[in-house]
């Protein structure tokens, strides 16, 4: 009998959602690699909603209710909103085999898909031997997909998978083998909103690829958010620390959102400055008299632009001034 | 020793004049508009800088002369903070004053007296005004500046931190200072604002203050916590009786006729304020009845289109050269010292100008012996050979990379044309800056004893012509630029804009900064006529249609009487002293900045500097040692011969555009010399350039 994860939502309206978590097969001849690509929890993750709404999605599509579809979901949103992550702990959730595949502008649909390939045949002489790209070999058995970057990727290379995700819903390789969707595979992407910011190698996804998405935005946390986790990470920090940083944050991320470019920054606080970068700066000079301007000026003001600095600063000096007193840790 | 120093020693008084104000703003004006935003809860919301503040409909409008006073403060802060503290602060109080609500005045605030019948709804002012007289109106505006400050900035515990150290700073000698009510009114302001502590306030309180501090704390307490004004207004009315029991405020005699009772209260009202603006920022609009009912009027003024008034439209003429001014780069010169340069484009309504400019360029170079073709011959495949030389590759921008191959192969197509590393592909660059005062325009004689024309500008545009075309010609960069010193013209002016902005802005400034008005419509301007990255064929019209002004500026004159809002803005050229110096500097960092090998600097004016020799003396230097030439030409003036190492005094315009030909053609051969170029011309031109150009030994 399979075990079982329960998903709670945290605005506390929708009721708990109980699904069954995957099994990989031990039939399956990469058994043993599947298992090691199930993601480990991370116990401090923070749910924002994201992961309820997948899990209610998923809850659908077990039901498989009448007419239905599967759907798949692409997260979009700006850098360091969490949107892999989110993705990571969905799997970790439901024990499934995660395989993140970055999409660029290098990349080629064979990349993708697969391609024959001369190999030696030890007797001198060579040999064509089909080798199958990142999504076959994803395909081929239970997995969760996630095809990051999904707006960075030629159209040409996508249309490749077009036929993967609508109704059809197989891949037909060159070899004349054609690879079903499995009950047991969930495809997921993600991708940066395609506006005049600074993501270069970016584009307008198309239409029709589009089309085959259900997209999600993902926002930046709020201040009550960015604390929570924050806590979470570090249960040790002192609260003045957490409060700060969380501020910070949440200041600089709505200039970052402005509609209005005279008013905005063009470099987010990424939830990798907020729970990585300044906590390893606050460790870094622990002992320093204002521990946290010494993180913000080594750890987060390094990662802007200089036309953006006088705003990070001013927002600095109206949230903060003078960083809280040690000790950081140890509360 | 003192662990931190004051803003008051740390910032010198020019760095706190108006300009640096405005300037430390705009840092911070994209991160006070988008908190302005948030307090409003409106995402439309504009914050602009005016001459007076006032709160419209999504419309905010912040006094820069409301900030400066707060650069006056003996506070450990810094000016960027005060710049960031003062406007949030003033955002604040615009965002959160409304007192118009109108409602039945309580009659709980009749206590003890008679309530008046009618209970009519009146605004609040009204309100407290016939309750409590002009010192309930006093307490409540120090207790409500408080209470918004405590919660409009609450968000931003930093910004409100300066204001508290500001105020801290004022606290002991403001209290020493005032009357036992207005230490009172101090003492509920900052306890309200949570700047200071209970226990600090006693120590400088007198003691009946001291003792009605401690009556009067539940009441601070509860204007924290006052949902809305009306509340704030009632526990004002009781500070005040607290302050009356202690005899902190004068009672009522009961046989007290009408005009004495008005001028008892207006005396405690008075007292109130005199004791709490020793502290708190002012901002009018919750400064007092006269500031919030100012600052309305303005609001009204408006119209309820948005329509503006006279003095509204004068009020931004003032506040946009102020902004300009605020704007405009800091020159530095060798000497340490710094000044603002107006650097704009040139007035483009001089094109209009341009056919008869070039008519009398052909007539002028023909009187005056200037050449206008050929002047390049024997020059130009040396230059042009020079100029490959100075290629870093073989490819330009745009053409397809040698290793277009490789990258196909590679498929990076995008990489298949390469960018050149270097913006300019020239290895010479030449700069000419011109005198641009009225002065330049004044008749001078032609010859000796021989009539006169105005010829100075003329002249002088007629040798920038002649380089242009040569310099063109050469593929040589080349810029020219003017200078005076006047109210600076925009790129956009007609005559008529240009004297319309320059009353409004004058007499807008002169109403808010009173003598700083002069400094800033009297401004140093430099204008790029044809800046080094526009094309000559784009520029030949605007230098025609100055030439046309300079030669026959009566004409020109006329032709901008008849049709003002057509004609350039020949009022521009003021009589006025220029100072050489920043242009120069200016210049010569435009200049150096392009890269070139050999850079040329002529500089052409007709009087001494209005700054200091020594100064222009030791710019000139300074840029000669970065490698530049710089070359003086002074017009009937011999100021050139002080200042600049290579220089030449002309009295005719005819010599006055070959020194500018001849100069400028001498250092290019000079630098094809230094370069082991020894052919006959560069020693024909050595000789040609010792019989015409004196240099001093050294330079």
């Amino acid at each position: 009998m399979p075990e079982t994860v329960v998903f709670t939502d945290p605005s506390g309206e929708g009721p708990p959602i109980e699904l069954e978590q995957f099994e990989v097969p031990s039939d399956l001849p990469d058994h043993a690699h599947r298992v090691g690509k199930i993601p480990e929890k991370d116990p401090h993750y923070v749910d924002l909603g994201m992961l309820y709404r997948f899990a209610a999605m998923e809850d659908v599509r077990r039901r498989f209710p009448e007419g239905y579809q599967p759907l798949h979901i692409a997260v979009r949103g700006h850098m360091g909103t969490g949107k892999d992550h989110d993705i990571e702990q969905f799997a970790a959730m439901l024990r499934l085999p995660y395989y993140r595949i970055p999409l660029t502008g290098e990349v080629r649909d064979v990349t993708l898909i697969g391609s024959t390939l001369l190999h030696g045949d030890g007797k001198g002489g060579t040999e064509s031997r089909w080798e199958d790209g990142e999504i076959t070999r994803a395909l081929r058995g239970p997995s969760l997909v996630n095809l990051s970057e999904l707006n960075a990727a030629g159209a040409e290379t996508l249309f490749a998978l077009h036929g993967l995700l609508d109704r059809y819903a197989a891949l037909d390789l060159p070899t004349g083998e054609t690879v079903h969707l499995r009950n047991d595979v969930r495809l997921f992407g993600t991708m940066n909103p395609t506006d005049l910011r600074d993501y270069a190698g970016t584009q307008t996804l198309n239409k029709a690829f589009a089309d085959r998405w259900v997209i999600w935005e993902k926002d930046f946390p709020v201040v009550e958010q960015i604390k929570t986790m924050v806590e979470r990470r570090y249960p040790s920090m002192a609260e003045p620390f957490s409060d700060a940083i969380s501020r910070l944050a949440a200041e600089v991320n709505a200039s970052f959102t402005a509609p209005d470019v005279a008013t905005r920054v063009e470099t987010p606080m990424s939830l990798r400055t907020v729970l990585d970068r300044v906590p390893t700066g606050l460790r870094v000079y622990g002992k320093a008299a204002d521990p946290l301007r010494r993180a913000w000026e080594e750890f987060v003001l390094p990662q802007i632009d200089t036309f953006d600095r006088d705003h990070y600063e001013t927002v600095w000096s109206a949230v903060v001034r003078k960083g809280p007193k040690g000790p950081v840790f140890g509360k | 020793m003192r662990a931190h120093s004051t803003l008051h020693e740390i910032l010198p008084p020019e760095e706190r004049a108006i300009e640096h104000v405005v300037a430390r703003y705009q840092r911070v004006a994209p991160a006070v508009t988008r908190v302005a935003r948030n307090l409003a809860g409106d995402e439309e919301l504009l914050v602009r800088l005016g001459s007076s503040a006032s709160a419209r409909h999504r419309e905010i409008v912040l006094d820069p002369g409301v900030f400066q006073a707060a650069y006056m403060r003996r506070a450990p802060v810094t000016p960027g903070e005060v710049a960031l503290a003062s406007a949030l602060h003033e955002v604040v109080h615009l965002v959160s004053t409304d007192l118009e609500e109108q409602r039945p005045i309580p009659s709980s605030w009749f206590q003890g007296r008679e309530a008046p019948e009618s209970d009519a709804p009146v605004d609040l002012l009204t309100a407290l005004a016939e309750a409590g007289g002009a010192a309930a109106v006093s307490m409540f505006f120090a207790l409500e500046d408080g209470r918004q400050e405590l919660t409009g900035m609450a968000s931003y515990p930093g910004a409100r931190s300066v204001l508290t150290d500001m105020y801290q700073s004022s606290i002991r000698s403001a209290m020493e200072a005032a009357k036992p009510l207005g230490q009172l009114a101090i003492s509920g302001f900052a306890l309200v604002g949570e700047h200071v502590e209970r226990e600090t306030l006693e120590k400088a309180a007198q003691p009946r203050v001291a003792v009605a501090l401690a009556d009067a704390t539940p009441f601070f307490e509860a204007v924290k916590e006052a949902e809305d004004a009306w509340e704030v207004a009632t526990l004002a009315l009781q500070i005040l009786e607290v302050a009356k029991l202690h005899g902190l405020a004068s009672e009522a005699p009961s046989n007290e006729s009408a005009p004495e009772k008005k001028n008892r209260e207006e005396l405690d009202s008075q007292a109130l304020e005199d004791g709490v603006d020793q502290v708190r920022l002012l901002s009018p609009i919750v400064h007092n009845l006269d500031g919030y009912e100012r600052t309305r009027q303005i609001e009204q003024r408006a119209g309820a289109d948005g329509e503006k008034g006279p003095s509204d439209v004068a009020d931004d003429a003032a506040t946009d050269q102020l902004l300009r001014v605020s704007q405009a780069p800091t020159v530095f010169l060798p000497t340490g010292q710094g000044g603002r340069l107006m650097v704009s484009g040139f007035p483009e309504r001089f094109r209009r100008f341009g056919a008869a400019g070039r008519e009398t360029l052909i007539e002028a170079a023909s009187a005056w012996g200037v050449a206008q073709r050929h002047v390049s011959g024997e020059l130009f495949p040396l230059f042009a050979a020079n100029q490959r030389r100075g290629l870093r590759s073989g490819y330009d921008a745009g053409d397809i990379s040698p290793h277009a191959p490789l990258f196909l192969g590679a498929g990076l197509y995008q990489r298949m044309y390469e960018r050149r590393a270097l913006r300019s592909r020239r290895s010479y660059a030449v700069s000419l800056l011109i005198d641009g005062s009225a002065s330049m325009l004044q008749p001078r004689p032609l010859s000796l004893g021989s009539r006169t024309a105005p010829w100075g500008l003329a002249a002088a545009t007629l040798g920038a012509w002649t380089l242009a075309r040569l310099c063109d010609e050469l593929q040589i960069d080349f810029e020219v630029a003017l200078f005076n010193r006047s109210f600076s013209a925009r790129p956009d002016d007609s005559e008529w804009s240009f004297s319309r902005r320059k009353s409004q802005a004058t007499g807008g400034l002169r109403r808010s900064q009173g003598q700083a008005a002069d400094r800033l419509t009297n401004t140093i301007n430099h204008y790029l006529v044809k800046p080094f990255n526009s094309r000559w064929r784009t520029s030949e019209d605007l230098l025609a249609g100055l030439f046309y002004s300079a030669a026959h500026p009566t004409r020109a004159a006329a032709e901008a009487r008849k049709a003002p809002q057509e004609s350039p803005p020949v009022g521009m050229f003021e009589k006025a002293a220029n100072v050489d110096e920043f242009n120069l500097s200016y210049a010569a960092e435009r200049l150096s900045r392009l890269g070139a090998t050999v850079r040329v600097l002529v500089v052409l004016a007709d009087g001494m500097t209005r700054g200091s020799l020594e100064s222009l003396a030791r710019s000139v230097d300074s840029v000669e040692h970065s490698g530049t030439t710089v070359l003086g030409i002074g017009i009937g003036d011999d100021t050139v011969q002080m200042a600049y190492g290579r220089h030449q005094v002309v009295e005719r315009p005819d010599a006055l555009a070959a020194a500018m030909v001849d100069g400028v053609r001498g250092a290019l051969r000079r630098s094809l010399a230094l370069s082991g170029l020894d052919e006959w011309w560069t020693r024909a031109a050595t000789r040609e350039r010792m019989t015409t150009w004196k240099e001093q030994a050294g330079a």
